[in-house]
C-alpha cells in the first residue's frame, strides 16, 4: 500500500513539476507568441524576434492589450466628480479638457487650440476649436463641444449639492468667486441647486470669474495673479460637460452615468465595459485631432496582480506588463531568461516622496513625547540625519538592480517645470544646495564628516536638554502587510547602520485599517513617508503643502503639526526656520510677471527648507516593465491628470529590448 | 410540514434581520474617515467632510440611523454604490454580477457532484487499491496545495500548453470559463470523493448489507440501491446551500481569472466603505445560507422519508 501511494504522490509531483516547468527559461518571448492581440499591418513581423526594430518598427500594433490590476477599478465616469488617478487612467481617454501634455510635460493644445494672459496671470483666455464634438459611444455626433460647455463643467464642480465637494479645492484657491458660489449652493435646497446652470445671466455668472465672450472663447479670471493657471488646464477640475446631456439624463443620472450613456468628446468612446474583467475602448471617429496616432482600440484587462499580468505576457494576451520584485530576480539572474534583455526601466512615477518629521508627537498615552520632539527641533540631529542616513538598501526595495535611480534629494518632483532656457527647477535648487552629481555608487547626499559633526553637535545639545540616547523613531506599518514589513525592516537596517544604533533606533509599529485614525489624528507617528503628486504646475503646489500657519498646507496639517508646536527654547528655532521658510514662499508666489524670477526665489525657499532639514527627501519611484509600447512616447507630465491618455503611442508587435527603451529615453531628454 | 415551513421561514427573517442589525453597527463603529479616499481627506476641508457626512447621515445618533435603514429595508430600497460604481443602485450592481457567478457555479456543482461522487464510489468499491490511493492522493494533494498555487499551475497549464483563455471573457465565455470552473470544481470534487467515500464505507461495514449479500443481492445492486442511497443521504443536505451559494461566487477563483462576478464584491466594498453594497451582500448572503440550510432539510427529508423535521426531537 505504501509503494502504491508513494506512486502516485510521485506522479503528482512529476505532473507539477512539468507544469512550472513551463516558466523556464526555454521559452520563446512573449513577442513571438503573440496571440489574439497586436493586428499587424506588416505580415513580416512574425519573422521578427525583437532585435530588428528597423523592419519591427513597421509592425504597429493597432489594437493594443494590457492590464490593470483590479483594485485600481473605475469607481465613476463623471470625471468632474473623481479624484483618483485610477479612474483617471480610464477617463482622459474619453474627455478631453482645455489642454493635455507632451511626452516631456510641456502643455500641448486639446480642446483650446491657443492660450495665454496678458496681464501676468490675473485673467486667461483660452480660444476653443470649433470641430470638437461631444459623441455617444457608436460615436455618433450629439453636439458641439463649445465654451458654454467649459461653464457648464465648473458650474458643476462647484454646486454643493452636484458634486459634493470634489475638486472645488483648486477652483476654489484660484478662480474669483467660486468660493462665493459654492457657499451660495450649499444654502440651497437640494432641489434649487440641481436647478442651476450655467447660463448667461444665471447666478453663477454673476459670481463666478468665467466669461465666454463666443461660443469659442473661455475667459477665467482669478483672484490674484497666478501665472501658472494654464497648467491647471489639464486637470479634471476644468473640464467640460454638456448641458444638453445633464438635461437628459438629470442631475442624478449624470452622477452616475456609465459608458452607455455618457457623451464622449476624448480620443475613444468606451464601448464596452464589464466591471472587474474588461473595457474595451474604440477610437472615436469624429475626435477633433485627425492627425493623432490612435489605437483602433484599446482592451484593459482587470487581473489579480502583477504576477498574473506577467503570466498574461508570457501568453502574448497582453502588451504590456509592470514587473514585481521577484519576477526582476528572477529574470535579471538569468543571463539566459527568455525577458533578459528585454526588461527596461519604466517611467518615473509623478510622486516624490519625504520623510515628513512629526514635530508634535504624542505618546500612547496621549502626553507629548518630549524627548522626540525636542530632538527633532535640534537642527543639528535632523542635518545628521540628512548627511549620514543612508537608505541605499531601502531602493533596492523599489528598484533592486538599480537603486539609486530611485535617490531623491528634492522636495519638488524633478521635471515638473523648466526655466525658460529648460534648466529643470530640481537643478536650480541642486545649485543652491551646493550637491554634487550623481557617482552611480553611492547616496549624493551622504557626507560622512559632516555626519558625525553633527552627530556630535546633537548629542551634546540635547543632551544638556535633557534629552536620552538612543532617540528612538516610531514608524508606523499597515498590520497586516508583509511587503511594508519587508520595507520597513530594511529600513530600520539602514537607519541603525548607518547612524548607529546606540543613536537612533526604529520602532516599527503598526495600525490595523486607518493611518489617519490610528496614527495621525493622535500625532503617534516620528515620521512618515509620503509621495506628494502634483495637480498643477508650479512649486507653491509642492512647497505651499509645507508652509507655516496655514491650516489649507496639508503636510503642516496632517504629517509635521508644526503649527501644534508651543514654542520653547528647544523649539524657537525650528519654529522660526519654518517662519522664514514661509515667507520665502509667499514672496516667491508673490512674482507673477518673470517665471524665472519666481522658480528662482522658490528654489531658494526649497534649498533653506533643505539646508534645515525641515523634511528629508526619501525617494523617487522607478520600477521595470516588459513593454510593446514605447513608454517614452506616452504623455508623461509631472502634474495633471493626462499621463495616461492613450495618443500617439509608438508601438511595435515586438518587444522593445531595455537597449532600445533606453535610446528612445535619451532622445526623448536630447529633444 | 406546513407548519414547520412557517416557523422556520419567521426564525429565519429574524436571524437575518439579526445579522444585518449586527453588521450595520459594526459598520458605523469604522472611523468616518473611511468613508473618504485618501485624495478627499487631502483636498476637502474639514468643514467639507462634515458636511458630506452630515449629508451622508453618517452624524446622526446611532437608534436614528438604524430605523431610517429598516425603512429603507422595508421600502426595498438598498440604496446606492458609493464607490464600486459611483451612484449606481446596489440592485443593479448586484443584478449583472449574479448570473455569471450562478452560471459558473452551477456548472462546477454539477461537474463536482458528478465526478465527487463517481470518484468516491470508486474508491469505496475498491477500498485499499490503486483506484482508492489515486483518488486519495488526488484529495490530499487538493487540500495541501494552496490554492493560489494549484490556480498558477492551472493557469500556467491550461494558457500556455492548452492554448485556453487566461481570463474570463463575456465575448468569449465559453472557452475562457474552462479554467475557472476546473479551479472552483477541483476542491468540490474532493470534498465530494472525501466524504461519499466515508459515507459508503460506512455503510458497507453494516450489518444490512452482509444480510442483503447472505440475502445473494448482487454487488451492483447492493451498492447503487443501498450503500450509495444511504450514504448520500447526509451529503444531500447540503447540495441546496452549494447551489444557492453559488450566487456569491468565489473570491479567489473570480479573482484569480477576472471573473466579472459576485466573489470579490464584499471584500471590495468592505475595504472602499461602500456601506450600502455592504448590507445589501449580506442580507443576501445571510437570507440565502438559511435557506439554503431549509431546502437541504427537506431534500434530506425527501431523500430518507424516515427523517421527520417536524417531529419533536427529530427536529435540527
Amino acid at each position: 500500500m505504501n509503494k502504491t501511494i508513494s506512486k502516485a504522490l510521485a506522479l503528482a509531483l512529476a505532473a507539477a513539476m512539468a507544469l512550472t516547468g513551463c516558466t523556464s527559461s526555454g521559452d520563446k518571448p512573449a513577442a513571438d507568441n503573440n496571440q489574439g492581440n497586436g493586428t499587424t499591418t506588416d505580415s513580416t513581423a512574425t519573422e521578427n524576434k525583437g532585435g530588428d526594430k528597423t523592419t519591427a518598427s513597421k509592425n504597429e500594433i493597432k489594437d493594443l492589450v494590457i492590464s490593470k490590476v483590479a483594485s485600481r477599478e473605475l469607481e465613476t465616469f463623471n470625471i468632474l466628480y473623481s479624484q483618483r488617478a485610477e479612474d483617471f487612467e480610464n477617463l482622459t481617454n474619453l474627455y478631453d479638457g482645455l489642454l493635455e501634455v507632451t511626452p516631456k510635460g510641456e502643455l500641448a493644445p486639446a480642446i483650446a487650440t491657443e492660450w495665454g494672459t496678458e496681464d501676468g496671470g490675473l485673467t486667461w483666455t483660452f480660444k476653443l476649436r470649433n470641430d470638437a464634438k461631444w459623441v455617444n459611444m457608436n460615436g455618433e455626433v450629439m453636439a458641439d463641444c463649445n465654451a458654454q460647455d467649459f461653464a457648464t463643467g465648473l458650474e458643476w464642480v462647484l454646486n454643493y449639492h452636484k458634486n459634493s465637494s470634489s475638486n472645488t479645492s483648486m477652483p476654489i484657491e484660484m478662480i474669483k468667486g467660486a468660493k462665493e458660489y459654492y457657499e451660495y449652493t450649499k444654502e440651497l435646497p437640494e432641489a434649487e441647486a440641481f436647478a442651476l446652470t450655467a447660463g448667461e445671466g444665471s447666478k453663477f455668472r454673476e459670481l463666478v470669474g468665467l466669461a465666454t465672450p463666443d461660443d469659442y472663447t473661455v475667459v477665467y479670471t482669478c483672484l490674484i495673479e497666478k501665472p501658472y493657471f494654464d497648467t491647471l488646464a489639464p486637470y479634471v477640475c476644468l473640464y467640460p460637460a454638456s448641458q444638453a446631456l445633464i438635461d437628459q439624463l438629470g442631475v442624478e443620472g449624470f452622477k452616475s452615468m456609465n459608458n452607455t450613456d455618457m457623451w464622449y468628446n476624448g480620443c475613444y468612446t468606451m464601448t464596452s465595459y464589464i466591471q472587474g474583467n474588461e473595457k474595451i475602448f474604440t477610437k472615436n471617429p469624429e475626435y477633433w485631432d485627425k492627425n493623432c496616432k490612435l489605437f483602433d482600440t484599446v482592451t484593459i484587462k482587470m487581473v489579480e496582480s502583477s504576477d498574473v499580468a506577467y503570466q498574461l505576457y508570457q501568453a502574448g494576451e497582453i502588451d504590456y506588463v509592470a514587473l514585481s520584485e521577484s519576477n526582476v530576480k528572477t529574470i535579471s539572474g538569468d543571463p539566459n531568461h527568455q525577458y533578459h534583455d528585454y526588461m527596461a526601466n519604466s517611467l518615473l512615477s509623478k510622486y516624490s516622496y519625504q520623510f515628513h518629521w512629526n514635530y508634535n508627537k504624542m505618546k500612547k498615552d496621549g502626553t507629548l513625547d518630549t524627548n522626540w520632539n525636542t530632538a527633532i527641533a535640534n537642527e543639528a540631529f535632523r542635518l545628521s540625519l540628512r548627511y549620514g542616513l543612508d537608505i541605499k538598501e531601502y531602493y533596492k526595495r523599489t528598484n533592486t538592480l538599480d537603486p539609486l535611480s530611485c535617490e531623491n534629494n528634492f522636495y519638488t518632483m524633478k521635471g515638473l517645470v523648466y526655466t525658460t532656457d529648460g534648466k529643470d527647477y530640481v537643478d536650480l535648487v541642486k545649485e543652491k544646495i551646493g550637491l554634487g552629481n550623481a557617482n552611480g555608487e553611492t547616496m549624493v547626499r551622504l557626507d560622512k564628516t559632516k555626519a558625525e559633526e553633527y552627530k556630535k553637535q546633537a548629542i551634546e545639545e540635547l543632551t544638556a536638554l535633557g534629552v536620552t540616547f538612543p532617540i528612538e523613531f516610531d514608524y508606523y506599518i499597515l498590520a497586516s502587510s508583509q511587503t511594508s514589513l519587508d520595507s520597513a525592516n530594511v529600513l530600520k537596517n539602514c537607519f541603525e547602520s548607518s547612524l548607529g544604533s546606540d543613536y537612533v533606533q526604529l520602532n516599527i509599529n503598526t495600525y490595523v485599517s486607518s493611518q489617519n485614525k490610528e496614527v495621525r489624528d493622535p500625532h503617534l507617528q516620528s515620521f512618515v513617508i509620503n509621495g506628494w503628486g502634483a495637480d498643477y504646475g508650479d512649486p507653491q503646489n509642492y512647497l505651499g503643502q509645507e508652509t507655516y500657519g496655514n491650516d489649507n498646507a496639508w503636510y503642516s496639517t496632517a504629517y509635521s503639526n508644526i503649527n501644534d508646536v508651543q514654542e520653547t527654547e528647544a523649539t524657537k528655532a525650528l519654529l522660526d526656520q519654518y517662519k522664514e521658510f514661509t515667507k520665502m514662499v509667499e514672496e516667491a508666489d508673490k512674482i507673477t510677471d518673470n517665471t524665472d524670477a519666481r522658480y528662482n526665489a522658490y528654489a531658494e525657499a526649497e534649498a533653506y527648507m533643505l539646508q534645515h532639514g525641515l523634511v528629508l527627501p526619501c525617494n523617487y519611484s522607478m520600477g521595470f516593465c516588459l513593454t510593446k509600447y514605447n513608454i517614452h512616447s506616452t504623455m508623461n507630465a509631472m502634474f495633471g491628470a493626462c499621463n495616461d491618455k492613450i495618443k500617439n503611442w509608438e508601438t511595435s508587435t515586438e518587444a522593445y529590448t531595455a537597449e532600445e527603451i533606453a535610446a528612445f529615453k535619451a532622445a526623448k531628454e536630447a529633444k | 410540514m406546513f407548519k414547520y415551513t412557517v416557523k422556520r421561514l419567521l426564525q429565519s427573517v429574524v436571524t437575518v434581520l439579526i445579522v444585518v442589525t449586527i453588521v450595520f453597527l459594526l459598520l458605523r463603529l469604522l472611523p468616518t474617515d473611511y468613508y473618504f479616499t485618501e485624495d478627499q481627506l487631502m483636498k476637502l476641508s474639514d468643514e467639507q467632510r462634515h458636511d458630506q457626512l452630515q449629508a451622508a447621515g453618517l452624524l446622526d445618533p446611532m437608534p436614528t440611523q438604524l430605523f431610517r435603514f429598516y425603512g429603507q429595508l422595508l421600502r426595498g430600497d438598498f440604496g446606492q454604490s458609493r464607490r464600486i460604481q459611483n451612484g449606481v443602485n446596489v440592485t443593479a450592481l448586484i443584478a449583472d454580477k449574479f448570473a455569471i457567478s450562478m452560471k459558473l457555479g452551477i456548472i462546477s456543482l454539477g461537474i463536482s457532484l458528478v465526478v465527487g461522487v463517481t470518484i468516491g464510489i470508486i474508491q469505496a468499491r475498491h477500498k485499499d487499491r490503486i483506484a482508492d490511493h489515486i483518488g486519495t492522493a488526488y484529495t490530499i494533494f487538493v487540500n495541501a496545495v494552496p490554492p493560489l498555487v494549484s490556480y498558477s499551475l492551472i493557469l500556467i497549464f491550461g494558457s500556455l500548453v492548452l492554448g485556453l483563455p487566461s481570463m474570463y471573457s463575456t465575448r468569449n465565455p465559453g472557452p475562457s470559463s474552462i479554467l475557472p470552473i476546473v479551479c472552483l470544481s477541483m476542491g468540490s470534487i474532493a470534498y465530494y470523493a472525501l466524504w461519499t467515500r466515508r459515507y459508503m464505507i460506512d455503510e458497507i461495514n453494516k450489518d444490512y448489507i452482509k444480510l442483503a449479500r447472505v440475502k445473494g443481492l448482487s454487488t451492483k445492486s447492493i451498492m447503487v440501491r443501498h450503500v450509495l442511497r444511504n450514504a448520500f443521504v447526509p451529503l444531500a443536505q447540503y447540495i441546496p446551500a452549494s447551489l444557492m451559494l453559488t450566487i456569491s461566487g468565489s473570491l479567489l477563483v473570480e479573482r484569480f481569472f477576472s471573473v466579472p462576478g459576485m466573489g470579490p464584491l464584499l471584500t471590495d466594498s468592505i475595504n472602499r466603505y461602500d456601506t450600502s453594497v455592504v448590507q445589501a451582500l449580506v442580507i443576501l448572503y445571510s437570507g440565502l445560507s438559511i435557506l439554503g440550510v431549509f431546502f437541504g432539510d427537506i431534500l434530506m427529508m425527501i431523500v430518507d422519508p424516515r427523517i421527520k423535521l417536524a417531529d419533536k426531537g427529530g427536529a435540527r
